[in-house]
């Protein structure tokens, strides 16, 4: 089973996507901070990150780095609002595969974490 | 009945929104209390059906009153939550700057409430299509979307092997239906358009929803599809107001300018009086601060403007007066000083074609008049002479005596405080040139003196 780790530190968020993928034949992890993410990540090693840009202490930027000094073959998907949308350079320089900007359209999400798990 | 949830009454259900609506969001009852949705209602018959209309009625109005869509919708999206037992709620909206229904309040149960502002629906999605569109006949005549009905139209072979496409779209619209997890969308429309749609989870009890539920609901989305088109309504009224005073500010200071510009054409005439109109503006300005209160000025309607302008304009019938007078070195003839004396006519004339100046214009004409009725044009007396003249004939008289002129060198400023106080009650008045002293105490009028 695809493991897939989400992160937002919006509880309603990481509840709905979490249900969502679960619903979707995935196993889902959910995390409401960066270091939460972390110890996840070493744990369990999802094959998919859904992270969030903006959250309050460590954000998504520095928790890419980090996870991706972790485990390299991680995909992970950054979950942007418009307004951050420039950071997304920085992020795909960091290694991000992709990203998805919030209000977001359901079936593109669904379709952008199936496009990246086939890949992996 | 269903034996695991007992479902409130209708009128509990009734007098509890009205209530909320009353006290939580600011909204306005036009029943004044709710004690007719508290009296006893029997439970079926004639009686219910005709307070369940006039509950809606009421709700109606209320929700039109509403400031803020937005808490209407909350409002809704809470009752429904609270009292109907759905698994999740949820409203989207229409957010031209998105171009896109925008989930803007939801609710329900872990893992099912759909975070807000998390979830959009673009135009094109199947979803939205098939309530702009308007031509589908699996929305029921109420308007809502059932999700039993489309479960229905899949299994029908004829629409299969005969309509293709319309198949292929009610898979599309089950698919974004299973996205929301929804059973139930209902849209909310102004006149035409699609304003939002409104949607629900299935019932916690598993039943479906009766008749009088959905219609519950569509007259829900419908006030508050009235509403928001209200509230809209008036944001693009206040945006239109702001945008016209915006450009009244900008035209208004573009005719100060050119008024300012045309006094300064005016001085440049004459090497003499170089800066006299903008120093007679300011001691007028200084004066008037000194008269607030005075009834006289509340007869304008904008008397700091007027009097701003009156002063910049005063001397612009100077334009039809001959060079070689305005800088003539030595006293003029009587006759030369008949045609300086046209200035303030000449003045008033140019103004007066323009509808907006013609207060002005009765300034500028009358600003040369002396209090004991000695002046010109008309010889006006006392406080038939308009206030604003009364205003510039002591500054301009001011200015006038402290500059060196063609015809004589400058006085003192003493010997022209003297001068006014000598001629107040005949050429000026009095309680101007009492303003004048008090400002000039004060220290306002030598700041403006070059």
């Amino acid at each position: 089973m695809r493991k897939i780790l989400v992160v937002d530190d919006e509880h309603d968020i990481c509840d709905f996507v979490g249900a969502f993928f679960k619903e979707r034949g995935f196993q889902v992890f959910a995390a409401l901070n960066a270091d939460e993410a972390l110890l996840i990540t070493k744990k369990e090693r999802p094959d998919l990150i859904l992270l969030d840009i903006k959250m309050k202490g460590m954000d998504g930027l520095a928790a890419l780095k980090h996870i991706r000094e972790l485990d390299r073959s991680i995909k992970i998907i950054m979950v942007t609002a418009l307004e951050d949308q420039d950071k997304m350079h920085e992020a795909y320089k960091l290694g991000a595969v992709d990203y998805i900007t919030k209000p977001l359209v359901l079936d593109y999400l669904e379709e952008i974490v199936g496009k990246n798990l086939k890949a992996v | 009945m269903s034996t695991h949830r007992k479902i409130p009454s209708w009128g509990k259900l009734q007098g509890w929104f009205v209530e909320k609506l009353m006290y939580n969001q600011g909204g306005i009852s036009p029943l004044g209390n709710s004690n007719l949705f508290n009296n006893q209602i029997p439970d079926k018959g004639i009686v219910q059906k005709q307070d369940y209309q006039s509950f809606l009625e009421a709700a109606s109005r209320t929700m039109i009153r509403f400031k803020k869509p937005e808490h209407l919708i909350k409002m809704i999206v809470k009752t429904i939550d609270e009292q109907l037992m759905v698994t999740h709620t949820a409203v989207l909206l229409y957010k031209e700057e998105k171009k896109s229904y925008i989930l803007i309040d939801s609710k329900g149960t872990t893992g099912l409430k759909i975070p807000i502002g998390f979830v959009r629906l673009n135009v094109d999605n199947p979803l939205i299509r098939i309530f702009s569109e308007k031509n589908s006949f699996f929305i029921s005549e109420t308007g809502i979307l059932n999700y039993n009905d489309i479960i229905c139209g899949l299994r029908n072979r004829n629409i299969l092997e005969l309509q293709p496409d319309l198949y292929d779209n009610l898979l599309a619209i089950k698919k974004q239906m299973d996205l929301l997890k929804s059973v139930l969308c209902i849209p909310c429309y102004f006149k035409r358009d699609l304003l939002g749609i409104l949607v629900l989870g299935e019932k916690i009890n598993g039943e479906n929803f009766s008749r009088e539920e959905m219609g519950f609901f569509v007259t829900l989305a419908n006030d508050a599809a009235m509403a928001i088109a209200n509230a809209q309504l008036i944001e693009n009224l206040q945006q239109r107001v702001e945008e016209i005073k915006e450009l009244y500010v900008k035209e208004h200071r573009i005719f100060i300018h050119t008024a300012i510009a045309l006094a300064a054409a005016i001085d440049a005439r004459d090497p003499y009086t170089h800066g006299h109109t903008e120093r007679v503006t300011n001691y007028c300005l200084a004066i008037a601060k000194e008269l607030d209160g005075v009834p006289e000025v509340s007869q304008y309607k904008n008397f700091r403007e007027t009097l701003q302008i009156s002063a910049l304009l005063h001397d612009v019938g100077k334009i039809g007066i001959p060079d070689y007078l305005l800088s003539k070195n030595g006293r003029l003839t009587p006759e030369e000083f008949e045609e300086i004396k046209k200035h303030s006519v000449i003045g008033a004339t140019i103004l007066n074609p323009i509808k907006e100046l013609s207060d002005v214009a009765k300034e500028v004409r009358h600003h040369q008049e002396c209090f004991d009725g000695s002046g010109y044009p008309n010889g006006l007396k006392g406080n038939d002479i308009p206030l604003i003249a009364r205003i510039i004939a002591v500054a301009d008289a001011f200015d006038a005596m402290t500059t060196t002129r063609s015809y004589r060198k400058k006085r003192t400023i003493e010997e022209t405080l003297q001068e006014l106080k000598s001629k107040s009650g005949t050429q000026f008045d009095p309680i101007i040139v009492s303003a004048f002293l008090l400002a000039f105490q004060k220290g306002n009028i030598l700041n403006n003196h070059k």
